[in-house]
């Protein structure tokens, strides 16, 4: 779960998510709108045909019966029947007329099962010839019953075995006529046509709808006059709906449906029968698996699409978001790239901007920074620069004094005018850099100082090629350098001391060489020159000069020491060649 | 890479739910079986507008069966009954044949026995009707229940006797070691326990010797009462009765429903007779076949029932359509 939540924490998973789920719910929800219209619409269709087919089987129907009575009435209205039933007598050439003629009638419609015509006294004529004796009581049938109470109307019976000859059984469905005579009404005879039952029933096998469908008749009261599997019905292994059919039969089309079996109906005048036709939702729909085949592609198709314009989208949305990320990841680096114009919605267009701006506020306050440090580290400069003075210019005087009262004035002169030189150049209008010539006269002026003071102790020698000459150094550089020279060096030794300062240019650097041939120092004193340490105020100068030229130049750039106890020191200041700087 | 697995679970799952909602959606949804090949029905004799008149009303059943149930089924077997070899040996060729399940009305409780196993061990379904088997193998067995058949032949031939005073019984069967026979015979011994029966004739599904049995029975004049085991026989001993006007006399109670016998029925030679319904069991036997083969369960017997018709009720509405099949002429 965990896991899963994870994954779809990113926008375009989420966006992607959503979108799917919203647009298969729409699509779903329309093709099963389509699948419902489609199977309604074919559904109907096909009922609309089935309806046709029973109406068409209802009125193949009638107009057979209808035929069937005009034989009757036909008979009804011969000559010879009536004079055969107002005679009392067993046979007559009439009844002989009248065989015939009910034999031709057999002859001519194969469909008819057997004329016959009854008289009240039991006497019969029949159109096969069969004798009235040979009848089996026939007095209490349904249709010979039901004749009598129509009152000279013809009534359709139902289907069922005639057995008005013993041993001869035969499915018919008979119309019987009661006859009465014209004048006074008086019941004469019933006439009976039975039609064979197989001509209605191939009728109803042969409009059907489907592989499965069937046709079944039944009257007004439910009970069956045909169906195709009675025996079963009767067995109970089969049930129709009858119960639900009755109450609709007053419809014009009545339709019920049950288990994907649709009963629809209709009406047979003649007879008074109900056709019910039975089709199968299975046989009516039969391009059905192609339909839901052809809706399940329709609806992958539009999902496909979906989800690649989904995608497009999406994706639309998130790679501006992308682009203004991968520029925010530049600031890590410390590259202050600006997301200029994206190409991307308002909102993320103004995120952009205003991400621009606050790029630009940051790069306003890191350079105002530096612009600090500058200002905090050419104060330091000055600092350190500051620290020079005191005990040189302590001593100095000291000895003008000293020389003062020695009367020594052509030394005063020289010495005082020396410091004055010093001085000039140390302050050199405020600038940090001079001249190498011009920073080589101020130590120059310097040693002179101390040669004065330190009569006959060393001597010195400045060895520089011209071409430095014009180099621009940091000023008072050199001048710390000597001074350790003498008071570390130089002074404390019973020989005669040299102070060598040298010069040459390695590359683009210059490197200024400071040596003397004095004591000497240990490992630790010499360390003691770089690194800073408040308790020892040993060589305050020669780091001040290491500190400013880091400051200054840079770290790669200071100064190194060689040195060795009895063996002199050495200490070469590196400097960039031909750095202009005014400040 | 990851939305694209994602894409393509997702769409899979659409796929899925979407066929599973439109097939789900099939108007009349049938579950119907399947078969590579038929269903086939061996029964006991295919010859139509023969006396045994009965199995083609099986027929129908069947083929009633296999429409609404959607299953192609074929109907096979000996032109005539009592061919017993001729039946062993098309049940030997329809097995050879692998069908999905083998509906057997065996003319012989024990020589189809063997053949039964060789079905059993190809693994073919089988299903008896009408007549069993000599095998627990059959899943299912669809007939009559021919005890209950002879217990309603034996107490209608309790009740005529009653009415015409007593006397002695004789038992006309058709084939000795027919399942039907025995049974049968069984109920009419257990319904008439209290009356003298004097034997029981075979007469080798013949008609002929039915009739010969008859005229030796009647000799006997304390026979009162004859019961015949089927058609055939009942034929046999209704034309035997007839010739010899014997119908007062002789009280016949017999087995099925041809038409001649029926006319017998109504001439009063015969008095009863016990119907089956031929046309259900077809139905039954394809029905629960098909029950079968889509792994429902399935009774191991099924009685399809039988109804004693008289002179008085043989043309009542519900008994049309078994007494007189709709013929198509």
């Amino acid at each position: 779960m965990h896991r899963l939540f994870g994954k779809l924490g990113t926008l375009e998973s989420r966006f992607y998510l959503i979108f799917t789920l919203l647009f298969f719910a729409t699509i779903l929800t329309m093709q099963i709108i389509s699948t419902r219209f489609t199977i309604n619409s074919l559904r109907n269709s096909t009922l609309e045909n089935n309806r046709l087919l029973v109406n068409e089987l209802v009125n193949q129907i009638d107009t057979y019966i209808e035929s069937m009575e005009r034989i009757s009435d036909a008979v009804v209205e011969d000559r010879d029947a009536q004079v055969f039933l107002e005679s009392s007598l067993p046979e007559s050439e009439s009844s002989k007329f009248l065989q015939d003629r009910f034999a031709s009638y057999i002859r001519a419609r194969d469909d008819i099962s057997s004329i016959v015509l009854f008289r009240q006294d039991g006497k019969a004529i029949s159109g096969d010839g069969t004798d009235s004796s040979d009848f089996s009581e026939y007095r209490d049938s349904p249709w010979y019953q039901n004749a009598l109470k129509a009152e000279g109307k013809t009534v359709v019976s139902t289907a069922y075995v005639q057995n008005l000859v013993p041993g001869n059984y035969s499915w018919v469905v008979s119309l019987s006529t009661q006859i009465l005579k014209p004048r006074d009404k008086s019941p004469q005879g019933v006439l009976l046509v039975d039609l064979k039952f197989n001509r209605i029933k191939e009728l109803c096998e042969s409009l059907v709808i489907g592989e499965k469908g069937y046709d079944f008749i039944i009257d007004p009261m439910g009970n069956y006059v045909y169906h195709p599997s009675l025996q079963l019905i009767y067995s109970n292994l089969k049930h129709e709906p009858i119960k639900n059919l009755l109450p609709l039969l007053e419809n014009e089309h009545p339709l019920f449906r049950v288990d994907g079996r649709n009963y629809l109906t209709a009406h047979s005048e003649r007879t008074g029968w109900y056709v019910v036709s039975v089709s199968f939702d299975s046989d009516l729909v039969t391009g059905w698996p192609y339909v839901q085949l052809m809706n399940a592609l329709i609806g992958l198709v539009l999902f496909l699409i979906v989800g690649m314009v989904t995608n497009f989208i999406t994706k639309g949305i998130t790679r501006p978001l992308r682009q203004l990320q991968s520029v925010m990841k530049s600031v890590e680096t410390g590259e202050f790239r600006t997301a200029g114009n994206i190409d991307a919605t308002d909102e993320i267009r103004e995120l952009a901007r205003e991400y621009d701006i606050m790029v630009g506020r940051i790069e306003e306050l890191i350079d105002e920074n530096i612009l600090e440090q500058e200002l905090k580290r050419k104060s330091d400069l000055k600092a350190l620069q500051a620290q020079i003075n005191p005990h040189f210019l302590y001593n100095t005087l000291d000895s003008i004094i000293w020389m003062g009262e020695m009367k020594k004035s052509d030394e005063v002169v020289e010495m005082t005018s020396a410091l004055s030189r010093l001085f000039r150049i140390g302050i050199s209008k405020g600038s940090e850099l001079i001249k190498l010539r011009d920073e080589l006269e101020h130590v120059r002026s310097y040693l002179t100082i101390q040669e004065m003071r330190y009569k006959n102790k060393f001597r010195y020698l400045i060895d520089i090629p011209e071409e430095l000459m014009d180099c621009t150094v940091l000023k008072i550089t050199l001048q710390p350098l000597v001074e350790n020279a003498i008071y570390h060096g130089v002074r404390n030794v019973d020989y005669e001391g040299l102070i060598e300062i040298g010069g040459y240019r390695e590359n683009e650097d210059i490197f200024l060489t400071v040596k003397d041939n004095g004591e000497g120092m240990d490992k630790t004193t010499m360390s003691a020159l770089v690194t800073e340490d408040p308790e020892r105020q040993q060589g305050t100068g020669v780091r001040n000069v290491h500190e400013r030229i880091r400051l200054y130049f840079g770290h790669e750039y200071g100064l190194s020491y060689e040195s060795t106890i009895g063996g002199g020191t050495l200490i070469r200041i590196h400097i960039p060649g031909n750095r202009s700087m005014t400040t | 890479m990851k939305y694209l697995i994602f894409f393509i679970g997702s769409l899979a799952v659409a796929l899925m739910i979407f066929l599973a909602l439109t097939f789900s959606f099939e108007p009349g949804k049938t579950d119907e079986l399947d078969l590579e090949k038929p269903i086939v029905v061996v029964v006991k004799a295919t010859v139509a507008g023969q006396p045994m008149n009965f199995w083609s009303v099986v027929q129908q059943g069947i083929n009633e069966a296999a429409k609404e149930f959607g299953v192609e089924v074929n109907i096979t077997g000996p032109d005539h009954e009592r061919q017993i070899n001729r039946q062993v040996n098309i049940l030997n060729t329809v097995i050879e044949e692998n069908p999905p399940l083998i509906i057997l009305a065996a003319s012989d409780y024990y020589l189809l026995a063997e053949s039964v196993g060789v079905a059993e061990e190809k693994g073919i379904p089988v299903i008896t009707m009408d007549s069993a088997v000599n095998s627990p193998y059959p899943v299912s067995f669809i007939a009559t229940n021919n005890v209950e058949a002879g217990i309603k032949a034996g107490n209608e031939m309790n009740r005529l006797l009653s009415e015409g005073g007593d006397g002695a019984i004789a038992i006309v069967s058709h084939i000795r070691e027919t399942a039907t026979a025995i049974e049968r015979e069984a109920g009419v011994r257990q319904a008439l326990e209290k009356q003298i029966i004097t034997g029981t004739w075979y007469c080798e599904n013949d008609q002929k010797i039915a009739y010969g049995n008859t005229m030796e029975i009647l000799k006997d004049t304390s026979v009162k009462g004859i019961v015949a085991l089927n058609e055939i026989v009942t034929l046999g001993v209704a034309e035997a009765i007839r010739d010899s006007e014997a119908s007062n006399r002789v009280k016949v109670v017999g087995f099925d429903s041809a038409p001649q016998e029926l006319a017998f029925l109504e001439e009063g030679i015969i008095k009863a007779t016990v119907v089956q319904r031929p046309y259900n069991m077809g139905y039954m036997s394809v029905k629960t076949a098909v029950e079968y083969l889509k792994g429902d369960n399935i009774a191991p017997l099924i009685d399809t029932g039988s109804v004693l018709i008289t002179a008085e009720n043989m043309f009542q509405r519900e008994y049309q359509e078994l007494l007189f099949p709709v013929n198509d002429e």
